[in-house]
């Protein structure tokens, strides 16, 4: 219950992290409801899967909080690279009359496994921390076992994924090609965003 | 000037008698005035009283030409560059006068002395909306340029003239006008329609990452105005990468392009202020229409509109796109009159020199409230240059 209230008193600040992410690939994207809800499903099923991933971690060492003081710049301004490129190549490789060429395997890839764009980017911003995943973290280091852990990030990602639901509504402008070019460009100015902040982490990173 | 500019036939242009521009030109002068010299006495100092009455004939004297010769764009223009120019003038110096340097150090940042600009409105909703905090480092009220009056100001702007503020009211889009009527044939005739939808991703970017990073990432990273107004003192590399941007992009978009396209670059094809506003132009009075039976499809509006915004798909249809700024070129250069400032509601014969008049009037007084102070100042500032040797 404490993961679900504090899910739900957090999750406008999730929704902050996640929209600049989920927003782009919607807008870009979805042709209609369904698969609005689709994609904003299929990215939160990402997200679950990096949430769960840290519910483990929270519960096989206690001392991870600790070594991620060591070494969590690096492991998230990698991360955060990882998702900068995802955004970026998702931005250029598809309208090829602004940018031409280039990424025929990976538009094969994502013609076979279209989830994987969203499920991908879903699990990245899932594994970043923001202030409230700091919390759930502290949350379920305290449990005891592996399960109340897993469930403590659980619910906790049930309670904010109520605020990134309402996000696939963007999707009822993507019919305009406008707003799907727009979602792709958007895509490429955030991942450049996302470069820079994952590029000054891992210098930080090595620097110390 | 634009040689196409002069070009203009002229059928259809709603042009007005001496004497009835003179009696709407009445109530303009003594709005002016008041606005001018922001309804404080006649100046004692003989130079500021010089700079306030050239200003106020300069206004006025537009303002009557506009009525009478029914040409819109190339008067408008001129004082829109005049207000750019006298704001960097202005400004400026007057922070000089305060603080001594141009420079923004951290302490003037700690203590809310960031004066705050319209260009980054668009930023700080959406965080303003999430943790109930203008994500800005300036003063809410009682200071110059607050938060709260620039966003009251705003406000009854948007409502009165919608986008039109991007040529009418902005005091940085005369920058790019400028350099983009300097010259007479464009080096880039056509880009891709694909580029003319980044001003809108760029919304989209700076929205969400100053909702994520709780700061105001355009005022920190994107804005070519700092080129030329004020800016973070260079205290490390990481400054240093930003003042570096904000040079490239002033140079790129504000001098650069507009002087190869004679177009404003910046306010088409980047500004995320101006993308938003374009929201805005649904719920004003005014827009501008094309009359398709009238039209003969020469294309010259849709290859000279400064920001982008007709193409012939839309004119075809009679209207511009929402990006439209009311500037008034495409009126001015059509051949045909086809194009015409209209109000919302009236039907195809209702008198196109009262929809004109009516759009004119609060897009005018707009004008003259922004950029009657800062075009004396920077005149009385240059005055007192010439006959003192120093501005302040």
């Amino acid at each position: 219950m404490q993961a679900l209230l504090l899910g739900l008193a957090s999750g406008v600040t999730c929704l902050a992290y996640c929209a600049p992410v989920l927003v782009p690939l919607v807008l870009g994207e979805s042709r209609g409801a369904a698969r609005s809800f689709g994609l904003v499903g299929q990215f939160l099923l990402g997200r679950l899967a990096g949430y769960l991933l840290f519910g483990f971690a929270a519960w096989a060492t206690g001392r991870l909080v600790a070594t991620a003081d060591v070494h969590g710049g690096l492991a998230f301004g990698v991360t955060y690279v990882v998702l900068a490129v995802l955004l970026i190549l998702y931005g250029v490789l598809r309208p090829r009359r602004v940018c031409a060429g280039g990424g025929e395997r990976t538009r094969r890839f994502l013609a076979r496994w279209p989830a994987a764009l969203p499920a991908g980017l879903g699990f990245l911003t899932g594994v970043n921390i923001c202030p409230p995943f700091l919390l759930a973290f502290a949350g379920a280091a305290g449990s005891s076992s592996v399960w109340g852990s897993l469930l403590f990030f659980l619910l906790f990602f049930v309670g904010t994924s109520v605020y990134v639901l309402p996000v696939a509504f963007a999707g009822a402008f993507s019919r305009f090609h406008a707003a799907s070019l727009v979602g792709r460009l958007a895509a490429v100015c955030i991942g450049l965003y996302y470069l820079y902040v994952g590029v000054m982490l891992v210098a930080t990173e090595v620097a110390l | 000037m634009n040689g196409e500019t002069r070009a203009r036939a002229g059928s259809g242009v709603p042009r007005m008698g001496v004497l009835k521009s003179l009696l709407f030109g009445l109530p303009m002068m003594l709005l002016t005035a008041l606005l001018i010299t922001g309804g404080q006495a006649v100046p004692k100092d003989p130079l500021l009283l010089v700079s306030v009455a050239l200003t106020w004939v300069f206004f006025n004297v537009s303002f009557f030409r506009m009525l009478t010769t029914g040409r819109t764009f190339a008067l408008r223009s001129t004082l829109f560059i005049a207000m750019a120019v006298g704001f960097v003038i202005t400004f400026t110096t007057a922070l000089v006068s305060a603080r001594g340097s141009l420079a923004l150090s951290g302490a003037d940042v700690i203590q809310g002395k960031t004066p705050f600009c319209h260009l980054v409105i668009p930023a700080v909703i959406l965080p303003g909306i999430i943790t109930r905090t203008i994500v800005f480092p300036g003063s809410l009220v009682g200071t110059f340029a607050s938060i709260g009056s620039m966003f009251v100001i705003w406000i009854g702007a948007t409502l009165a003239l919608g986008k039109a503020w991007c040529s009418w009211i902005c005091f940085f889009g005369g920058l790019d006008e400028g350099f983009s009527r300097i010259g007479r044939k464009p080096r880039i005739r056509s880009i891709s329609r694909a580029w003319t939808y980044l001003p809108f991703a760029v919304l989209v970017a700076v929205v969400l990452i100053s909702a994520v990073s709780l700061s105001p990432f355009y005022c920190e990273w994107l804005c070519p105005f700092k080129s030329v107004t004020e800016f973070p003192a260079v205290t490390s590399s990481l400054v240093l990468v930003q003042t570096v941007i904000f040079v490239a992009l002033f140079l790129a978009l504000v001098v650069v392009l507009p002087l190869l396209m004679k177009r404003r670059a910046q306010c088409g094809l980047f500004c995320p202020f101006g993308a938003f506003q374009s929201f805005a132009n649904g719920i004003t009075a005014f827009d501008i229409r094309i009359d398709p039976g009238a039209c003969t499809e020469c294309g010259l509006c849709v290859r000279t509109c400064p920001t982008f915004s007709l193409t012939e798909e839309s004119v075809k249809a009679g209207k511009t796109l929402i990006t439209c700024t009311r500037c008034g070129k495409c009126i001015d250069v059509c051949p045909a009159g086809a194009a015409s400032y209209h109000v919302k509601g009236t039907g195809p014969g209702a008198s196109r020199t009262a929809a004109r008049v009516l759009f004119l009037m609060p897009a005018f007084l707009f004008l003259s409230a922004f950029g009657g102070g800062m075009i004396s100042t920077a005149l009385w500032r240059l005055l007192k240059l010439a006959t003192t040797g120093s501005m302040f």
